[in-house]
């Protein structure tokens, strides 16, 4: 009886002990977004999500990132373009030290890209730096060095491109291209060395990753001792962590977006931002009917795209009517996506030769929400007549089908890896870009394909979104994807914390200005 | 090691597309499949490959260039702790509650135990995951929800892992017990004058242990394989969540070194539960 009644009491003391807004014990700043192991620490194999935002903490580019998108100096000070655009002078800052204590210098920056591009590294993203002269044929082994890179002292840094790209600086924020010191040891990826905002302390697998303050910061260095970035693969196991105070920062997950905003305490802690991402279903312009532009804009009519929005991810986004995203240059915010219109749906197929409708294959990853929308988008369009069979695979088995051009249509989406239309425009639509490259809907204009080869090689900023918001129009019209929407972040932050902002870019959010702050 | 190797090879998806993400060039991708001698005929592949697991190398990960051994090894130990602390747990209620349900059959505890038998046994394991974390982390504050460290993080899982056992062996325990009690020794060891306790310990579990220890054998493999929803509810760092990330992202040599390290480990398993037969019954004999 005695026991008993002890263990009662305990429970009640502990009942009592949960306080649910008081701010955490803990000092250490704790992210929760990462839902799997990162690839590697090494940004040469930067080439997924939390691997580029690691590599972002311990590393600098010349360049990087805010949490709005915008491009602002790194370890390069300031730079200047040549007027035909073919060559940047990068001045680089001086006195800066790596991790280790080792200068950064000149050398160091052609060096890592020298890494970067190597065949040996296996890396596999060498395409943001193949603007460079001579990168491409050095990653195809063709050359032995990067010809159009050199060092005219420590602080300066002269890169030459093959053609004038005025946005080559927004690629060298990308993590591919951040810079490391020289003779990197073989076991690099698991104990990174730069000159970042945070030092590397130690990388549990698939448990987390744990970086500590770099006291010794060339800016201003973290306000907070350290870092700690968690790895849970499942959503709702992040919630009950951020719910239970574990966690500063979550990511809401689609289906808890109206728990959220309608629960007022829940509701104070959300804060969100434009997301550099579009959700479409590349249209196969090459497969049988489908090549019939008709064909293709009657699959946009029929698509009740607000309803798929509104329905499957509570209204978190933006329709689409093109491929730039509204916070983008070069989007046309007035242009009205297709509306839903079964009626024109079925005079532009009738019109196409096709009054009975038509036969088309939907393929959809396993990956939550896309089979949803693809069940919606099959019954949206059996109205027009159009029998889809959904095709349900995983990510990996779908994304080789699309690439080699056997899915009629299939369902996407597309984050950016740098805030410029032309990595909306380029990669998804040009037919420099089919396969592979990321232009599954094999789309091939040659109109479109010069207008937006020529705005990358415009040098002037208006007249270079002007053609962007004309491909972007032209390619509209074309209806080479059916436009579904694009999509807004939606974080949950602690009260407790202040001084973090939602990044538009994976990569813009460095943790650098947030703190636990205390309230007494 | 063959049907793994070849059903890898057939199945769809190709893993140097996932290794270069979604922007990449046909140059790169001709390249790394060369690398990784993917391009080669598939006797050759499977030669190279079973040529370096007899000299006990499985390789290295395509995606995360780190060794197989060493992910296996760091990993494999956290799914042992905690399917031996499920197992542990799943013994020490599933026997208890079967034992204590045997001795009144048809009272309010058989009763009780049997309906919470029937919800264990169909609830999925994750779902009865999510449930401890409400109850025990987000609500009570008691437990963390996930993670991995020291034994507070190890009770959750290892009940959710643990839950359809504990069910399962209450059962078998119990009707295992009824069969036992109901023999002519039972009687005697009553007759004797021995305390009640001594005879359901002594006499009688031990009789009923054979049909025990088959279900707790059969399920230790279960555990070891079929964590994988444990493991991902609860973020912890083991085997199970390995092989799930290496299958999405086709990461061959890693599929193959898990899946043939996990059926090594599987018939050990195997045979100490026939060793432990020998055990808890004499009259198996195992020569």
């Amino acid at each position: 009886m005695h026991t008993r009644r002890y263990s009662f009491v305990a429970l009640a003391v502990m009942v009592a002990c949960t306080g649910g807004e008081s701010s955490p014990a803990r000092r250490s700043l704790i992210d929760s977004r990462d839902t799997y192991d990162p690839r590697s620490l090494d940004p040469a194999l930067s080439t997924d999500v939390p691997t580029g935002r690691a590599v972002g903490y311990v590393f600098d580019g010349l360049v990087r990132f805010t949490p709005d998108a915008q491009i602002v100096p790194g370890l390069a000070r300031e730079w200047t373009v040549s007027p035909d655009g073919l060559t940047y002078t990068f001045h680089l800052r001086t006195g800066v030290k790596f991790q280790d204590g080792r200068p950064f210098v000149a050398h160091n920056v052609t060096a890592s890209f020298q890494r970067a591009l190597d065949p040996a590294t296996k890396g596999g993203r060498g395409w943001p730096l193949y603007p460079i002269a001579g990168a491409k044929d050095y990653a195809d082994g063709k050359a032995s060095s990067v010809s159009g890179m050199t060092t005219p002292n420590d602080s300066t840094v002269v890169i030459r491109l093959t053609e004038p790209f005025a946005i080559f600086p927004k690629l060298l924020a990308m993590p591919v291209a951040s810079i490391v010191p020289d003779s990197v040891p073989a076991n690099f990826g698991e104990h990174p060395i730069g000159t970042g905002p945070w030092k590397f302390v130690e990388w549990k697998h698939d448990d987390y990753l744990l970086f500590a303050k770099n006291a010794g910061y060339w800016d201003t260095p973290p306000k907070s001792d350290s870092l700690r970035a968690r790895i849970i693969p499942e959503p709702s196991t992040a919630v009950a962590e951020f719910e239970s105070g574990n966690v500063d920062v979550l990511y809401v997950p689609e289906g808890e977006t109206r728990n959220w905003e309608e629960t007022d305490d829940k509701k104070a802690m959300l804060e969100t931002a434009p997301a550099l991402r579009v959700f479409y279903i590349a249209i196969n312009t090459t497969r049988g009917p489908l090549s019939d532009p008709r064909v293709r804009q009657a699959l946009n009519y029929a698509t009740d795209a607000a309803g798929i929005l509104e329905g499957i991810v509570s209204g978190r986004g933006n329709l689409a009517a093109g491929v730039i995203p509204p916070s983008l240059a070069g989007s046309d915010t007035t242009r009205k996506r297709y509306p839903h219109d079964v009626a024109k749906a079925k005079q532009l197929l009738a019109a196409a030769g096709h009054p009975t409708g038509i036969d088309v294959e939907l393929w959809s990853s396993q990956t939550p929400p896309f089979p949803r929308i693809a069940q919606t988008v099959q019954a949206n369009l059996a109205e027009a007549g159009v029998r889809v069979k959904i095709v349900q695979r995983d990510a990996s088995s779908m994304r080789e089908a699309a690439r080699s051009g056997k899915t009629d249509m299939a369902l996407k989406d597309w984050y950016a890896d740098y805030p410029d239309a032309e990595d909306f425009l380029y990669p998804l639509l040009h037919s420099a870009n089919k396969g592979v490259g990321g232009n599954v809907s094999f789309y091939s204009n040659p109109k479109f394909d010069k207008l937006v080869s020529d705005a990358r090689r415009e040098q002037d900023e208006a007249k270079r979104v002007s053609m962007y918001r004309d491909a972007d129009q032209m390619a509209y019209d074309d209806a080479p994807m059916i436009y579904l929407f694009f999509y807004k972040e939606l974080y949950a932050v602690q009260p407790w914390i202040t001084g973090f902002v939602v990044p538009s870019i994976f990569t813009g959010q460095r943790w650098t200005d947030v703190q636990i702050t205390r309230h007494p | 090691m063959i049907v793994v190797f070849l059903l890898l090879y057939v199945a769809p998806g190709d893993p140097v597309q996932d290794m270069v993400g979604e922007r990449a060039d046909a140059e790169t991708i001709a390249r790394l499949r060369k690398d990784l001698h993917l391009d080669e005929p598939l006797p050759k592949q499977f030669i190279l490959y079973a040529g370096g697991v007899l000299r006990g190398d499985l390789g290295k990960s395509y995606i995360t260039q780190r060794p197989i051994i060493e992910d296996i090894r760091e990993r494999f130990p956290k799914t042992l702790l905690l399917a031996g602390t499920a197992m542990l747990l799943a013994s020490i209620l599933g026997i208890t509650i079967g034992v204590l349900s045997s001795r009144n059959p048809g009272g309010w505890f058989d009763r009780l135990s049997l309906g919470f038998a029937y919800l264990g046994i169909s609830f999925p394991v994750y779902w009865v995951g999510l449930i401890l974390i409400l109850i025990f982390a987000v609500t009570l504050h008691w437990l963390p929800p996930s993670g991995y460290g020291g034994i507070k993080y190890l009770v959750l899982p290892a009940l959710a892992l643990g839950s359809r056992s504990i069910a399962f062996l209450a059962r078998v325990t119990r009707s295992a017990m009824l069969d036992v009690l109901g023999g002519d020794f039972v009687r005697t060891a009553r007759a004797k004058g021995l305390k009640e306790r001594s005879v359901i310990m002594r006499h009688a579990l031990r009789n009923a242990l054979i049909p025990i220890v088959t279900v707790l054998g059969l399920d230790f493999g279960y555990y070891l394989t079929g964590s994988i929803l444990t493991e991902t509810i609860f973020s912890w760092p083991g085997i199970g969540r390995y092989v799930v990330n290496a299958i999405a992202r086709r990461d061959l040599p890693a599929i193959n070194g898990s899946v043939l390290f996990l059926s090594v480990v599987f018939v050990l398993v195997n045979l100490i539960t026939d060793l432990a037969y020998a055990k808890a019954d004499p009259r198996v004999a195992f020569n």
